[in-house]
């Protein structure tokens, strides 16, 4: 299958519809929400939460002997809110440091849940197969009803944010300033970090524990590259996070034996590379030709300065020199030459250069910031 | 018990011990999370070294997927120095894409290879006795027994010689490169022997169960000890307990070796955590409502002492002066007579010499700040504390 008939099977077969729908659902509520989690320096509470939420899916179907998707979602965000919170339990109240906590609550949750898990296969009911699904995703499994649930969480936290959209702003930039004028920071602290856990809750069944994270944070990250103004970040990563979803089931659904969810991953990783590389202000490939033309610009100035301390020992500052006096000084090129009389700042005359006024009084401003350049 | 389970323990303890030596210094390097990257992230290592070896235990794939284990902390390093992003964002985004990879390749070359996520992941120690070493011919015991046997010996041997400058750097990386000590030798040795560890264990127990193996019992026993030296003892025994207890759990629910393992793992936490005497939950809380107690009783001196008129000391003024709970205010008036701070005449409240030789001190302590004022304050006057 190619793609141009994946867009063309994509307004006829339901399926692939409902799937391309879901994974770029989830990608656009993973980006919004994972802009808060990046920005509040726990780009990883997401990779710990998603393991943290595996017991609570073994221990949904232990207590209820359902598959219910609902019913085991819900376990699951309990368990993935007591890791949450048990982290910032052990951040606040011992000396150990935030990436042990994470790690800690990351393995220790899995492997219980891995206990239970296979407890619940050596179990006689049959109706268990399935629950691995939660392991490493299969977005081949979503139907309408758990698209539905995502578009409905979607709306929710849209709205959420939407409502406490100066609040939340206030606390990831300036907690203390938050709190001076009276707002409940703990509050709204809770708020954010229930609407992430929930989003992970959503996407396990999606990407699978271990790449839920990369969906969280990817986009957010990428985004950010791009701006510095929290509304767009938050509304770019929704767009990337939705691209990365759509194209990612694009790729996977037309070749075989593709997994879903590590494909979307990588497409997102893929527009993190590219914003790291090509964002105008922030990516390295800008930054690099900033640097080297600075480089230049520096180069240029200082043989103007080298030139302006031999004309300020002639008493006209017009005195043409021989380009070989300037040997001595090592930052000259014929090309740097040419592009200083370019600026007009000097006169070239076959082997010889001479000042001019505009050049001079460069020169002698050169260490004068008050002067405007061009 | 049968010799497969014998096997099976020696193994687990094997993996305990080699993950806890560099775990302690991960946790104190505030680098746990690196050993969740390592672990994922050696995945497409592994797949390549079987495409190349066709054998899971050869110890080229155990170079080569520890190669990916370095190539990971060099890529979080990376993108971490071009400042664009944070250190866990960094992490956050190198271990998902090259796991992905690992997954992806896997999926492509199903028919091809015998390996499965799933191993990869959660490990199955159950199986790890009937791979066999055979040394001349004759049955040399598990394969995984000798390869962790190795690698233990490697760690042990690396951790005798440089204890004394992975301690220095540890702790101080400003004196240690002061002292001429490398840290980025160091941090690169750790790092590689942390995915030598990740790698040779990950085929007998799993990914995570190695995270649990790196982190907890390190993180149990820095709530127990500041002493690196006990940590590091603290920390082997947790984990061998954890592993010899856990595999006898498996053996009574009959399910994963791995998941129990870690259960055991998290039992052990869950009391140190709680229960540690000065560093655990329960004693950080009781300290802290103490402390609450006794700065208020301080607040309460100071006032007594700012008012000499007798109806600014009368006890029912004063609740409402400081606006205190009525509990509160009990506890902190009797603590206060229990120390013989202060006594009571027709509900008028005074200081004692030894309440106003109290209260001088601490003023001289707030108006100073020096930190020898208040050392022996607490010593020297209470006979009961908060």
């Amino acid at each position: 299958m190619s793609i141009t008939e994946y867009f063309n099977l994509l307004f006829t077969d339901y399926t692939l519809r409902t799937i391309s729908l879901g994974t770029s659902v989830l990608g656009a509520i993973c980006g919004m929400l994972g802009s808060f989690a990046v920005l509040r320096k726990q780009s990883l509470l997401g990779d710990a939460i998603s393991h943290a939420a595996l017991p609570g899916i073994a221990i949904a179907f232990l207590i209820t002997g359902a598959k219910d998707t609902n019913i085991l979602l819900l376990g699951a965000l309990v368990s993935g809110l007591i890791g949450a919170f048990w982290i910032r339990g052990m951040i606040s109240k011992t000396h150990l440091k935030s990436d042990t906590a994470l790690g800690l609550v990351l393995s220790l949750f899995f492997g219980f849940g891995m206990l239970l898990l296979t407890y619940i296969q050596k179990q006689p009911n049959a109706n268990q197969a399935g629950l691995d699904k939660y392991l490493f995703g299969q977005a081949a499994t979503l139907v309408e009803s758990d698209v539905l649930l995502m578009v409905l969480v979607t709306a929710i936290a849209l709205v959420v944010v939407l409502l406490f959209w100066k609040e939340f702003k206030l606390l990831l930039f300036d907690q203390d300033y938050a709190n001076t004028l009276g707002f409940n920071t703990r509050v709204i602290d809770i708020l954010i970090t229930f609407f992430i856990v929930l989003a992970i809750v959503i996407g396990l069944q999606t990407v699978g524990v271990v790449l839920m994270s990369a969906m969280l944070l990817a986009p957010a990250a990428a985004a950010r590259q791009w701006t510095s103004s929290l509304a767009v970040m938050v509304f770019l990563a929704a767009l990337i996070g939705g691209f990365s979803g759509v194209f990612g089931t694009a790729i996977s659904a037309t070749q075989n034996n593709l997994s879903t969810g590590p494909v979307i991953v990588l497409v997102a990783s893929f527009f993190v590379v590219v914003s790291f590389v090509f964002s105008p202000t922030r990516g390295l490939l800008f930054k690099q030709i900033r640097l080297i033309k600075n480089r230049r610009d520096l180069q240029l100035k200082k043989t103007l300065q080298f030139m302006y301390g031999i004309a300020q020992t002639h008493e006209n500052i017009d005195h043409p020199h021989t380009i070989r006096i300037l040997n001595n000084f090592q930052g000259f090129t014929k090309k740097s030459l040419r592009k200083m009389e370019e600026n007009q700042w000097i006169l070239l005359n076959k082997q010889q250069w001479s000042l001019t006024l505009k050049g001079f009084t460069e020169a002698q401003n050169l260490f004068n910031q008050q002067t405007q350049h061009e | 018990m049968s010799s497969p389970q014998i096997e099976i323990q020696i193994i687990a303890a094997l993996v305990a011990v080699s993950c806890a030596i560099p775990g302690v210094f991960l946790v104190l390097r505030k680098m746990a999370l690196i050993s969740d990257a390592i672990s994922h992230s050696i995945l497409p290592g592994i797949v390549l070294g079987f495409f190349i070896t066709q054998d899971l235990n050869s110890p080229l794939l155990i170079i080569l997927a520890a190669g990916t284990g370095i190539i990971t902390v060099v890529l979080v390093e990376r993108i971490q120095k071009t400042g664009l992003v944070k250190e866990d964002t960094a992490i956050g985004l190198v271990f998902p894409a090259l796991f992905s990879v690992g997954v992806l390749l896997i999926a492509k070359n199903a028919n091809d290879i015998h390996l499965d996520v799933d191993a990869v992941l959660l490990g199955e120690l159950a199986f790890a006795p009937f791979d066999r070493f055979l040394l001349l011919g004759i049955d040399a015991g598990p394969k995984a027994a000798w390869i962790m046997g190795v690698i233990l010996l490697i760690t042990l041997s690396l951790l005798y010689l440089f204890f004394k400058e992975l301690k220095v750097s540890t702790f101080d990386v400003g004196l240690s490169s002061a002292l001429g000590f490398s840290p980025a030798i160091l941090h690169y040795g750790l790092m590689s022997v942390s995915s030598v560890t990740v790698v040779g264990a990950f085929d007998a127990v799993g990914a995570i169960l190695v995270v649990a193996l790196m982190i907890a019992p390190a993180a149990a026993a820095y709530l127990l000890t500041a002493d690196l030296k006990k940590m590091l003892w603290l920390s082997v025994f947790f984990g061998v307990f954890a592993a010899i207890s856990g595999y006898w759990l498996a053996h009574w629910l009959d399910s994963s070796i791995a998941g129990s393992i870690t259960t055991v793992l998290a039992l052990v936490f869950l009391l140190v955590y709680f229960f540690a005497p000065k560093k655990g939950l329960l004693s950080v809380m009781y300290r802290q409502k103490q402390q609450r107690t006794e700065v208020s009783l301080l607040t309460f001196l100071l006032h007594l002492n700012n008012h000499q008129e007798t109806q600014e000391r009368h006890i029912n003024h004063l609740r409402e002066h400081i606006n205190w709970q009525q509990v509160k205010a009990n506890t902190v008036v009797g603590l206060a007579l229990d120390n013989n701070l202060i006594t009571i005449t027709n509900e008028v409240i005074s200081l004692t010499t030894k309440g106003l030789s109290f209260t001088q001190t601490a003023l001289e302590y707030i108006i100073t700040n020096k930190d020898d004022k208040i050392e022996h304050l607490k010593d020297d006057f209470f006979l009961f504390r908060g």
